[in-house]
C-alpha cells in the first residue's frame, strides 16, 4: 500500500468517525422535492413569497431570483446542492443544455423559447472560433471531457 | 442548423446495466404503483433542413426525434423515485452520412431523499454537479448534513465519456466532498476527484474548493478554484461578488482565471490539446454584469468582461453588452432587445451582435419570432462574407391540456452557409399526475 491510499484510508476512517459523532443526519426537514403550488409563468423571483431561508440549499430565497445574473452563474449555486433547483426544475432540466451528446442544439428545440438565455444561436459554428480563441475555458466546462462528436469533423 | 453528429453508444454494456439495475430495482417495489405520481414527458421533433455551405455541397437533413422523460415518485409510500431521460433519431433521408440512427440515455436512476438533512442518495446514470466535480456517470451517490453543519458527499462509478480522438477515456470516477453550512451566513466545501485512465499520460486528480459567503450585508461572495494534483498546480478559479437583496438590483463583479497546461490536462477533445493551442498560455477574465428592474416587468441588462492572456497570440479582447427586456402578458411573454461588441487586439476576433425577440400568447396559441444578426470585423473564413443573419419564427397550439403542437421556421445566412431553410414540427405530450411548479 502507498503513502497516499494510506493516507487516504486514514483519512477517510477519520472522517466516517467524526460523521458517525455527529450523530447522523440533521433533523432539519429536507426541502420538499416538488414545490406545492404551481409556478407562474416568466423568470421566477422566490422572494415575492418567501423571505427566509431555503431549507434545501441553506441560504436565502433571495439568492435564487432568476436575473441574468442568477443565470449566468447558477452553477456555481448548484455546485453546493440541487435539491432546492429540483423543486421547480423536472430531473432531466440541467440536461436539457448540459447534455453528453445531443445533436439538437438547446435553442432549436426550444424555438418557442427566444425569452431563454440558451447558448449557440445562430450559426455558432463561425462564432466559436473566436470565441474559442479568446476563452477556451467556457467551452471547456461541456466540450472538455465530455464526448462531442462534432468536433470531430475539424479537431482530429 | 444546430444538427450535430453522433457517435456509437459509449459502453453499451453500461447503459444496458444502468438501465436494468434501476428499472429492477423499482420493479422490486410491488406496492409501489397504486402510490407513485408518475409523470412522463415525450418530444416528438421532425427537422427538415437544407442547407447550401459556401464552397461545400447542398445538404438536405430529414431526422425524425424523440425526446423522453419519466419519473415515477412515492415509489412504495417511501421518498423514493425513478428517473429517466433519453432521446432517440432516426434520419428518414440521410444526406448527412453521419449514420441513419443515433440517440442516448443520458439519466436514469434510483434516487432517495431523506425526510431529513436534505441527505440523498442515487444508483445508476445521472448528472452530478457537487463542488468542483461536474460528471455523468454510471454509480452511485450518498450525500448527508449532520446537525452541526457538517455534511459529506461521496461518488463512484465508471464515467460517461466518449473519446472522440485516440484519448482513451477513463476507466472509473471516484471522490467526494466535504462541506461545513451555516444557514444563511456561510457554506464552504472542499471536493477531491480522481479518474483513472490516460489523460496526458496521467491520472485525473483534482481537489478543489468552493465557497458561498453572504456577510451580514446584502452582498454574497461565491467562488471556486481547482488544483489539479497531476500538473501539481492551481488549473482554474473563479470568484463572484454580487450584491443582491435589494429590490429592482442584481449586480455581481467578478473575476476567473486558468492555465490551459493545468486546466486542459483532463481534455478528451484534441481541440483542447497541444499544438491546437498554447499549453503555456494563460487567462484572466474580469467580468461585471448588472440587472436592473426601471419598472415592473421592465428590465435592463449589461454586462462587459475583459480577457487578457499572458500570450500576444490570441492577444486580448473585451465583450461589452446592453440590453433591455419586457415581460407583459401577465408574464407569459417577453420582447427583447440587445447589443453587444468585441472589441479585441487581432481583427479577427471583432464582431457586434444584434438580437431583438418577441413572444405573443393569446388563448392557447403561442407565437415567437427571433431575430439575430452578426458582423464580424473579417472575413473569417475567407468565403466573402463577413455578415450573419438568422430569423426563427414559432407558432404553437394547446392542443389539449397535455398536448401541444408547434412548428418553427428558421432561415439562416453566414459566412459559413449562403442559406440555410429549416423547418421543425415539434409535438409536446405530458402524461401524469400533477406536478406543482414544475418548470
Amino acid at each position: 500500500m502507498t503513502r497516499r491510499a494510506a493516507f487516504g484510508l486514514i483519512a477517510g476512517t477519520a472522517l466516517l468517525a467524526l460523521l458517525g459523532a455527529c450523530a447522523a443526519v440533521s433533523p432539519t426537514a429536507s426541502v420538499p422535492p416538488k414545490h406545492p403550488e404551481e409556478l407562474g409563468p416568466g423568470r421566477t423571483d422566490c422572494a415575492e413569497c418567501h423571505s427566509d431561508l431555503s431549507t434545501g440549499a441553506l441560504k436565502p430565497y433571495a439568492s435564487f431570483k432568476h436575473s441574468s445574473v442568477f443565470v449566468r452563474e447558477h452553477g456555481l449555486y448548484a455546485a453546493q446542492g440541487q435539491n432546492l433547483c429540483a423543486s421547480c426544475h423536472g430531473p432531466s432540466f440541467c440536461q436539457e443544455c448540459h447534455g453528453r451528446k445531443d445533436e439538437l442544439k438547446p435553442n432549436v428545440r426550444m424555438g418557442d423559447r427566444p425569452d431563454r438565455m440558451l447558448p449557440h444561436r445562430g450559426d455558432y459554428i463561425v462564432q466559436h472560433r473566436i470565441d474559442g480563441r479568446l476563452d477556451p475555458g467556457s467551452c471547456f466546462r461541456c466540450h472538455g471531457n465530455k464526448n462531442d462528436a462534432r468536433c470531430r469533423a475539424c479537431h482530429k | 442548423m444546430g444538427l450535430t453528429g453522433a457517435g456509437a453508444f459509449p459502453r453499451p454494456w453500461a447503459i444496458r446495466a444502468c438501465v436494468a439495475v434501476s428499472l429492477l430495482v423499482s420493479a422490486a417495489w410491488p406496492a409501489a404503483a397504486p402510490a407513485a405520481d408518475v409523470t412522463l414527458s415525450s418530444k416528438t421533433y421532425l427537422l427538415y433542413s437544407r442547407n447550401d455551405v459556401t464552397g461545400g455541397a447542398k445538404e438536405k437533413f430529414l431526422p425524425l426525434y424523440e425526446y423522453l422523460a419519466a419519473d415515477a415518485r412515492d415509489l412504495g409510500g417511501m421518498p423514493l423515485s425513478f428517473h429517466f431521460y433519453g432521446w432517440g433519431r432516426q434520419d428518414l433521408a440521410d444526406d448527412s452520412g453521419r449514420g441513419p440512427r443515433s440517440g442516448d440515455i443520458g439519466s436514469a436512476f434510483l434516487l432517495y431523499r431523506h425526510p431529513t438533512g436534505n441527505a440523498e442518495a442515487r444508483l445508476g446514470r445521472f448528472f452530478l454537479a457537487e463542488g468542483t466535480a461536474a460528471e455523468t456517470l454510471d454509480g452511485a451517490f450518498v450525500k448527508m448534513r449532520t446537525p452541526v453543519g457538517l455534511g459529506v458527499s461521496l461518488f463512484g462509478g465508471i464515467p460517461v465519456e466518449q473519446s472522440i480522438s485516440g484519448t482513451q477515456t477513463g476507466d472509473s470516477v471516484y471522490g467526494g466532498r466535504l462541506f461545513f453550512a451555516a444557514p444563511g451566513f456561510a457554506e464552504i466545501g472542499a471536493t477531491y476527484l480522481r479518474e483513472k485512465g490516460s489523460f496526458a499520460g496521467d491520472d485525473r486528480e483534482v481537489v478543489g474548493g468552493d465557497i458561498w459567503l453572504r456577510p451580514g450585508l446584502p452582498i454574497e461572495l461565491i467562488g471556486r478554484a481547482a488544483y489539479n494534483l497531476s500538473t501539481k498546480a492551481l488549473a482554474s478559479e473563479r470568484y463572484v461578488l454580487r450584491i443582491t437583496y435589494i429590490p429592482r438590483i442584481d449586480i455581481m463583479a467578478g473575476y476567473e482565471a486558468y492555465r490551459y497546461r493545468d486546466l486542459f490536462q483532463t481534455a478528451l477533445n484534441p481541440a483542447f490539446l497541444g499544438p491546437a493551442i498554447d499549453n503555456d498560455d494563460k487567462v484572466r477574465t474580469m467580468f461585471v454584469v448588472v440587472d436592473l428592474e426601471v419598472m415592473k416587468g421592465l428590465t435592463l441588462e449589461g454586462a462587459v468582461k475583459s480577457i487578457r492572456h499572458d500570450r500576444i497570440d490570441p492577444g486580448d479582447a473585451s465583450r461589452g453588452e446592453i440590453g433591455v427586456r419586457y415581460a407583459y402578458n401577465d408574464r407569459k411573454d417577453t420582447a427583447g432587445l440587445s447589443a453587444a461588441v468585441v472589441t479585441a487586439d487581432r481583427d479577427d476576433n471583432e464582431y457586434t451582435e444584434y438580437r431583438a425577440f418577441a413572444t405573443f400568447s393569446p388563448a392557447a396559441w403561442r407565437f415567437a419570432l427571433d431575430a439575430l444578426t452578426h458582423r464580424y470585423k473579417t472575413d473569417l473564413l475567407a468565403t466573402g462574407s463577413r455578415d450573419e443573419y438568422q430569423v426563427v419564427a414559432s407558432a404553437g397550439w394547446q392542443a389539449l391540456s397535455n398536448l401541444k403542437v408547434s412548428g418553427d421556421l428558421t432561415y439562416t445566412r453566414s459566412p459559413r452557409l449562403k442559406e440555410d431553410y429549416a423547418a421543425l414540427v415539434k409535438a409536446s405530450l405530458d402524461l401524469g399526475a400533477a406536478t406543482g411548479g414544475k418548470k
